[in-house]
């Protein structure tokens, strides 16, 4: 394995006021403010963990959710690794928006294989105890657009937050893998002469 | 026109600090009082000579006039001359410099050095003449270097080039300078971009103070001697020791913070934040609260707040009767809170309006020609107290500068610092990345008019020229702004006036809050010599209001 330190982008996508904010703001400095104003445009904070002894930088995006701010974000999608679709438990529209959010982020971070691209589904705000959405439905949505990675959140009071982001990085790495894996077999060795070609001409 | 053109950028021709103390006996030399001299290669003799004659000159015009000397003019040098106590500056530039561009020079100089070193006379006290002389050297580099040609003549602001950047990138800016403020220790703060202001809390005259340090640091990032920088922030923060006037601390202290945005747990704010639906606008927010007439805490953290785009419109309201609510008050003498500037304020323009009301003042000047007394001042610079230490943290994210004038234990109180720092990290990071993907905008085709609008509160400057160094049509409109702005300074009375060469009409209109001057390309002039209803040049003022408006200088 590589020892290597990898940057790897990930960027959080959901409706504003969902905690998109509040959840990169509990990973990387364990901190939760109930007040944080509206992003605008974006924001972006790195992290150094470790998962199964691969050492990664982690650069969290983190997005303005109004439609107001579209034109902000949509140029910073690009180069992602992974996109983290969020909505609140206890807002059924931020739910039903999800939709939306992976078709934009497909559309604008100009993903080739949309099917194999890393999606993880955050469910937050699970410690407020009025909730819209089941974990049930969000569960099904997930396996019914691509089988994505749900785990359901509390920024507020750190639950799953950082399990969410270390499952984002392994999606990462799984995919790193089988690509490392193809390379070989896709690649043709330019140093090798093909000894064949040369006794036939001759 | 051409022959008149200013040989080269390089706007000082001249500058000195001579100490009188160190000139008393006969026997002294007057190099002993010389504690620094521009240009550096200046033979001694010529230096001795100069200074010589100028605080000679200087001295016996002021007591013969009872008047403090502000400039003193030959054939092709004018000096601007400031005295405090023994020390004695003098500024020279060429003639066709405006007279209170090089005033403004000198003050931004002095300014500068009492900003980063204090208080002059301990300064020379505590440290050798060549190491202060370094320091005159760079201040000078600084305020002489890249500016544009019009930036020099109006010393406003270098601003980031808002036509490219979206107005909420400046909210923004803003917004962050405001969290930042969520520290008591933290008392204003600026975003400056490539050497160029985002947004600022501070006023003009020390947001240009706090412009130097962003530049050294970018150009040295690891001078030995450099301000202390902070391991535990990946070196990207540092600080350095700064000295306020005590004008300028109240001024900064003046403007209330709102510390209600701040504590979570005002029923105002959670009644805002209970919602149902989520997809919250930037009204429905807490700065929303700006508007209602119940939260005196947040409309005056709105005057705070003055980015130097954002309020545009509303400092450019078409009754100029009508209150601006953005207008920070020191900009503007009259609202000034500090009493103790204002008589040095009225002598400066005493010296340049010859129909200023001088009466107040001979009672001060009388005093002038004995040894002046501590208070007696239109002879003094403006701070009379001994300036007060603060800090100067600083933040940098590649091109992107947080600079806050923060309480000098905010360096050891680590909790405030790690706060601040990580309350602004994120948006900060985002901000830079927004700067750097704005394309510069193309520079475009030479408009058929060119304009420049000075917003004189923010100190900040609006125009269609391309910047180009010596971009040769451009050089009447530029000579032109540069005398119809000498003639506003001259005369208060004045408000419009179009100035005009046998090619060339330049027409410039002031009021309190601004000066806008306007150049129609195109089409021949037609100019008889004698006023007449066809002469071109009087639908000048005409062609500006229309031109302009979508430009938002409003005119009308």
């Amino acid at each position: 394995m590589t020892t290597k330190t990898s940057l790897l982008k990930v960027i959080l996508l959901g409706d504003g006021g969902v905690g998109k904010s509040s959840i990169m703001n509990r990973y990387v400095t364990n901190k939760f403010d109930a007040h944080l104003f509206h992003t605008i445009g974006v924001e972006f904070l790195n992290k150094e963990l470790e998962v199964d002894g691969h050492q990664v930088t982690l650069q969290i995006w983190d997005t303005a959710g109004q439609e107001r701010f579209r034109s902000l974000r949509t140029p910073f999608y690009r180069g992602s690794d992974c996109c983290l679709l969020t909505f609140s438990v206890d807002d059924n529209q931020s739910f039903l928006n999800l939709g939306n959010w992976k078709k934009e982020f497909i559309y604008y971070a100009d993903v080739k294989e949309p099917e194999k691209f890393p999606f993880v589904v955050l469910g937050n705000k699970v410690d407020v105890t009025e909730r819209q959405v089941s974990s049930e439905e969000a569960r099904q949505w997930c396996q019914e657009n691509g089988n994505f990675p749900y785990y359901e959140t509390s920024a507020k009071d750190a639950t799953n937050v950082a399990v969410a982001f270390e499952e984002a990085v392994r999606r990462v790495l799984a995919l790193d893998e089988r690509t490392d894996h193809l390379i070989p077999t896709d690649t043709v060795n330019l140093h090798r002469k093909p000894r064949s070609a040369a006794t036939c001409c001759s | 026109m051409a022959e008149l053109m200013l040989p080269d950028s390089r706007r000082c021709n001249y500058f000195f600090l001579y100490d009188g103390s160190k000139v008393r006996g006969e026997g002294d030399q007057t190099r002993e009082g010389i504690c620094y001299f521009y240009p550096e290669e200046t033979p001694l003799d010529e230096q001795e000579l100069l200074c010589g004659q100028l605080v000679g000159t200087a001295r016996c015009v002021s007591e013969l006039s009872s008047s403090p000397v502000r400039i003193l003019r030959l054939r092709r040098n004018k000096f601007s001359i400031r005295v405090k106590d023994d020390f004695f500056w003098a500024l020279g530039c060429s003639v066709e410099v405006p007279t209170i561009s090089v005033c403004e020079l000198l003050d931004q100089l002095i300014n500068l050095f009492c900003f980063y070193t204090g208080s002059v006379r301990q300064s020379y006290q505590r440290n050798s003449k060549e190491s202060l002389a370094a320091r005159w050297a760079q201040y000078l580099s600084h305020l002489q270097s890249g500016s544009s040609e019009l930036h020099h003549i109006f010393s406003c602001l270098r601003t980031i080039d808002s036509t490219n950047v979206d107005p909420l990138l400046l909210l923004k800016a803003a917004l962050i300078l405001q969290a930042c403020q969520r520290c008591p220790l933290v008392l204003a703060g600026c975003i400056l971009f490539r050497g160029r202001v985002v947004s600022t809390q501070m006023s003009p005259e020390l947001t240009m103070k706090v412009m130097f340090h962003e530049s050294e640091t970018y150009t040295k990032p690891q001078r030995p001697s450099a301000p202390s920088t902070f391991s535990s922030f990946g070196g990207a923060v540092g600080s350095t020791a700064v000295f306020l006037t005590l004008s300028e601390l109240q001024y900064v202290q003046s403007a209330p913070v709102d510390k209600a945005f701040s504590s979570h747990s005002t029923p105002h704010k959670s009644t805002a934040s209970k919602k149902t639906r989520l997809s919250r606008t930037l009204s429905d927010t807490p700065s929303s609260s700006e508007s209602e007439p119940s939260d005196p805490g947040s409309s005056q953290s709105a005057q705070k707040l003055y980015s130097p785009h954002l309020s545009d419109r509303s400092v450019l309201s078409p009754d100029p009767a009508a209150p601006r609510p953005l207008e920070p008050p020191l900009s503007n003498g009259t609202l000034s809170p500090e009493a103790e500037e204002e008589p040095q304020e009225e002598s400066f323009y005493y010296s340049f309006h010859s129909n200023g009301d001088g009466g107040s003042r001979t009672h001060n000047e009388g005093e002038m020609p004995d040894p002046p007394p501590p208070r007696s001042a239109a002879f003094d610079l403006p701070e009379e107290s001994p300036p007060i230490p603060m800090t100067l943290y600083l933040h940098r994210v590649k091109g992107l500068v947080l600079a806050l004038l923060v309480e000098p234990h905010f360096l050891s109180d680590t909790a405030s610092m790690e706060e601040v720092y990580h309350c602004s990290l994120a948006s900060l990071n985002g901000l830079e990345a927004h700067l750097r993907s704005v394309s510069p905008g193309a520079p475009g085709a030479p408009g058929p008019y060119i304009f420049a609008h000075l917003d004189c509160i923010q100190s900040t400057l609006t125009s269609n020229l391309s910047g180009r160094p010596g971009g040769a049509p451009e050089r009447p409109f530029v000579r032109a702004t540069s005398l119809l702005h000498s003639h506003f300074c001259n005369t208060e009375t004045l408000q419009e006036a179009i100035i005009r060469s046998a090619g060339a009409a330049v027409y410039g209109t002031r009021s309190v809050a601004q000066e806008t001057y306007f150049q129609q390309h195109g089409g021949s002039l037609r100019n008889s010599g004698i006023p007449n209803h066809q002469d071109s040049a009087f639908s000048l003022p005409g062609k500006a209001r229309h031109r302009l408006l979508k430009h938002g200088v409003n005119l009308l």
